[in-house]
């Protein structure tokens, strides 16, 4: 095993991780492929009756026979991808608002007052983590579509994600008001500010890093999310982004050209913000403050 | 700044922001104190019973009226729905017996026009030509009138035909009753317009519609039967208050008011009701003999087919075009159905209203034990922080905490797509669900020839595949991603950031698109993955048509999801390992794999561990890969427990049973959790 010493060859290091890095790209560079070949087929290059050892080889090769823009044009232009983007757009920055908002005030609740109950909001908020998925799409389903009559409405969806993500901004936003020191409150106070004053100007403002991954945090989960947005939004305009991707490719339509191109529109912002936000999401995450 | 606020609020809210309990307001003042009553010591208290009955009993029976004036306006709805729905279905026999179009089936509604109520109407589309058939609505009068072809502004009235069509042909094909065969609509002058389709040798070819006369006057509870059980109690309590003296003997009476006084309303409800439901099957019954005499009358006078006989029995059927069976085919009034239905309607109405009267006792005894007082007096003194709670947990009760154990009590149930607007208590089935899951151990048998067929809908059978699923995909995680992160972690390594975002980025690609991408690209005829085997010379493969090729191809897709995460949580690891500890180790002389051993991996427990435990849960509850990558093919077997409880409730309809199947898989977690809670404990006092 290689351990931290000098004198370690480096080159089959290099060999073993290129071979490895190149199987973990291949897949986003058959996407992209695709999206830039400009046709909709799954295959990459159109391979001949009789097929030369090359022209298998081609046919692997992540590099598209001629390049082409008409993908990401037409997906835009002749497909409703547009709308589905507006609507995830909409329901994530909802979301990310409404959601932050909720957490914050009970983050700041949690961290700073003692009451009755204390505890125990903040177990059932962890408890909550647990319950399945499905258990919870069922009656959700029930109250927001049947009763509510919010089926294939963005307003429902978006509230939903917003009380989901609380219990996980909350745990993360609460550790990070602990931190901040009671004394600059307490100087406030005394200076005659009150709480909701010391909330918006003092506490706020120095926990904004916090504030910021969590937002960024409830974002991604909702722009991300694809079951319960499957479920509720039948209606085609009302598609978000991930059920529209699944339309082009699921039953009996296979417009992978659509597909690979709008993937690529909707993956780059969240991989951009997930490289930027992984540090803080690994320390979260093994911090054991969330549970599946 | 200068404080705006006034001293005493400036204080109360420096109490509470630094966690001091201040006494805001005393015990006294905040209680229901009662509005008139004697002044004596005990007289507060004595109000307080007072106050608890009059409101525990005013709730229960406002919301027990409520719910006794939706049942009865349910019940005036669907009294005038089936009597123009044996009108509408007799209309639609003649229909089809003339042939669905032409100048007989014009011949029949002109007849027909003469036997219905004033102010309604009827009219017959046809879908060959687009075609209305006859119509005696008053806008298709005139120059308008049948028959002639669509315009362009009725194009809803096409759709709805077509709609019904394909409901008609979905039921059969499938062999069930899932799509609505009647649709019902309200008109906005009050009417309702109801719509079936007319089948001819088969084959739906048009639609007959009837906008009934506005409805009746709708069937009222009385309020004076209300105000008298609500009144009287009360009464009876407040002269009690005068009489009796002690507290307990006070909370006991009205204990036995309310009893009395919901019991009452309850059987009184629970009467009207039943006559109710009596009267409705008397008037449909009557309404059946008098159509089934004019449908005789029509189709001697037209000369129409005789044959097949008529069958009046049939026109009393539900949406779903299912027999209800409430009048016999005589048109006579089914006695016993009608009393079991009574009795059921009884035994639901009853355990509704039992649970409400649970509910009111809780009130009452909350109320007159003190209870809403100290409440009172806990949510004052914590004000600001309730506040800043409320809205956060406003949010989680109502679309997490009440659907969480609305969905536990939905798996006590049968409730599926036909009955979701009845009362949980009409459909309780007990635990006959859970029976079924985990009662059924049909889990394979032997084929003929010696081979073991799996039974791909039993749950041990689901339950063994996502176990073998999670510990795979785990292994294959931490296995790659150990390796990796040791790699990288050699010092001096060149281009080691490069390497490490590269490697993330499948964590970072949002995973349904993943999935997506894997499924594509194991596609049998333009795959990459079979483009490669063929470059080898080998055959390309059918992935999804066996379990085993299946599992791999979710086995593939999801090991290449998950190794970044814990490849950069050991990474993490790895770089905090001071140097020295190896620098000491070389000095005593370890071999390489000996300071692995006693190292590396102890540095690295503290992390993997956790990160273990997590990616489990994650993995035993990955919906999309295996929901979009196999689809659980094929025939189900490579489903996991929680896309089966998906496919149970979304494509089978089986609500209830799907909701069982989810609470057992949160027993599963939660068994997962408290053992792994336990073990860890352990590990950590070793």
């Amino acid at each position: 095993m290689f351990s931290r010493r000098d004198g370690v060859p480096h080159w089959p290091l290099h060999v073993l991780l290129t071979g490895f890095t190149l199987f973990t790209l291949y897949p986003i560079l058959w996407v992209i492929t695709i999206a830039f070949s400009g046709k909709q087929s799954l295959a990459i290059a159109t391979i001949p009756e009789e097929p030369s050892f090359l022209d298998q080889v081609r046919a692997v090769m992540p590099w598209p026979e001629t390049w082409s823009f008409s993908n990401f044009v037409s997906v835009m232009r002749d497909q409703p991808f547009g709308q589905w983007m507006f609507n995830s757009a909409v329901i994530a920055l909802g979301t990310t608002v409404v959601g932050v908002f909720l957490a914050c005030t009970a983050a700041y609740a949690f961290s700073r007052f003692k009451f009755a109950g204390q505890r125990a909001g903040m177990m059932a908020f962890l408890v909550s983590q647990m319950f399945p998925g499905t258990l919870m799409l069922i009656p959700l389903y029930i109250i927001l579509v049947q009763w509510l009559g919010l089926g294939s409405s963005r307003f429902g969806l978006m509230i939903v994600y917003a009380t989901t993500s609380i219990p996980f901004s909350v745990w993360m936003l609460k550790g990070y008001f602990d931190t901040i020191p009671k004394d600059l409150e307490e100087a406030a106070l005394i200076e005659g500010a009150s709480v909701g004053k010391i909330f918006w100007t003092i506490i706020l403002p120095l926990a904004k890093p916090a504030v910021a991954v969590t937002a960024l945090f409830s974002f991604m989960t909702s722009w991300n999310e694809f079951i319960l947005a499957a479920t509720f939004m039948d209606q085609e305009t009302m598609y978000t982004a991930p059920v529209g991707l699944r339309f082009f490719v699921g039953g009996f339509s296979q417009q992978w050209g659509y597909f690979a191109a709008g993937s690529i529109i909707v993956s780059v912002p969240v991989v951009v913000l997930f490289l930027f936000l992984q540090k803080y999401l690994v320390s979260g995450l093994t911090a054991g403050s969330v549970k599946g | 700044m200068a404080p705006q606020r006034t001293g005493d609020e400036q204080n109360d809210v420096a109490a509470h922001a630094l966690g001091e309990r201040g006494h805001t307001q005393a015990l006294h003042s905040t209680g229901g104190r009662p509005s008139g009553g004697s002044s004596g010591p005990g007289a507060p208290h004595r109000g307080r019973v007072f106050v608890g009955l009059s409101l525990a009993l005013g709730l229960s029976l406002a919301i027990a009226h409520g719910l006794l004036a939706g049942a009865l306006d349910k019940m005036s709805t669907e009294r005038a729905d089936r009597q123009s729905l044996v009108s509408l279905r007799a209309l639609e026999d003649l229909v089809q017996r003339a042939g669905g179009s032409g100048d007989a089936v014009r011949a029949v509604v002109s007849t027909w026009k003469e036997q219905l109520p004033p102010g309604s109407a009827v009219r017959v589309i046809a879908f060959s030509g687009i075609q209305l058939e006859a119509s005696t609505f008053p806008e298709d009068q005139g120059e308008r009138a049948a028959p002639r072809r669509l315009s362009r502004e009725e194009k809803p009235l096409y759709d709805r035909g077509q709609r019904l069509r394909a409901a008609v042909e979905t039921n059969r094909e499938e062999g069930s009753a899932r799509k609505l065969e009647v649709e019902t609509e309200a008109l906005p002058d009050g009417r309702r317009l109801l719509s079936a389709p007319v089948e001819v040798d088969g084959s739906v070819v048009g639609m007959v519609e009837l906008a009934t006369a506005p409805l009746a006057a709708p069937l009222k509870p009385g309020m004076l039967a209300t105000l008298a059980f609500f009144l009287v109690p009360l009464a009876v309590c407040g002269a009690a208050a005068f009489v009796v003296r002690r507290q307990g003997l006070l909370v006991a009476m009205s204990v036995v008011l309310l009893a009395a006084g919901l019991g009452g309303y309850v059987s009184y409800s629970l009467g009207t009701l039943g006559s109710e439901v009596h009267a409705t099957q008397t008037l449909v019954a009557s309404q059946l003999q008098a159509m089934a005499q004019r449908a005789q009358a029509v189709m001697a006078e037209r000369q129409l087919a005789a044959e097949p006989a008529l069958q009046p029995g049939n026109w009393d059927a539900d949406q779903f075009r299912r027999p209800l069976g409430l009048v016999t085919p005589a048109g006579e009034v089914n006695e016993a159905v009608v009393s079991a239905r009574v009795a059921e309607l009884r035994s639901g109405a009853g355990r509704a209203l039992g649970g409400l009267g649970a509910l009111a006792l809780a009130v009452l005894l909350f109320i007159g034990m003190g209870g809403l007082a100290r409440t009172v007096e806990t949510v004052v003194e914590y004000r600001t922080a309730y506040l800043y709670i409320a809205p956060a947990m406003v949010g989680m009760l109502v679309l997490v905490f009440f659907p969480f154990f609305y969905g536990i009590t939905l798996s006590f149930t049968d409730s599926n797509l036909y009955n979701t607007g009845q009362a949980l208590s009409d459909i309780w089935v007990g635990l006959r669900n859970y029976v079924e899951i985990l009662g059924d151990f049909n889990i394979a048998r032997r084929a003929q020839d010696g081979s073991l067929v799996f039974n791909y809908l039993n749950f041990y059978y689901t339950l063994f595949f996502t176990v073998v699923w999670t510990v795979t995909n785990v292994t294959i995680g931490v296995t790659v991603g150990l390796a990796l992160a040791l790699m990288l972690n050699v010092q001096g390594l060149a281009l080691r950031p490069v390497y490490r975002v590269l490697l993330i980025l499948p964590w970072a690609m949002p995973n349904y698109i993943t999935a997506l991408i894997w499924k594509g690209m194991f596609h049998q005829q333009f795959g990459v993955v079979n483009h490669v085997i063929r470059m080898f010379g080998g055959q390309g493969l059918a992935w999804y048509d066996t379990p085993t090729t299946s599992f791999l191809t979710a086995l593939a897709t999801n090991g290449w999801l998950s190794f970044p995460f814990m490849m950069v949580v050991s990474l993490g690891a790895l770089t905090s390992i001071p140097n020295e500890l190896y620098e000491a180790a070389r000095v005593d002389g370890a071999s390489r794999w000996q300071q692995f051993k006693s190292i590396t991996l102890p540095s690295l427990k503290p992390a993997l561990v956790p990160a273990v435990i997590l990616s489990v849960v994650w993995t035993f509850n990955m919906f999309n890969i295996i929901f979009l990558v196999t689809e659980g093919e094929p025939s189900n077997s490579t489903e996991i427990l929680v896309t089966q409880a998906y496919k149970f409730a979304f494509q089978r309809y089986r609500y209830g049973y799907a909701a069982a199947y989810s609470t057992v898989i949160f027993g599963i977690l939660l068994l997962y959790s408290v053992v792994q809670n336990r073990m860890s404990r352990a590990t950590e006092a070793a």
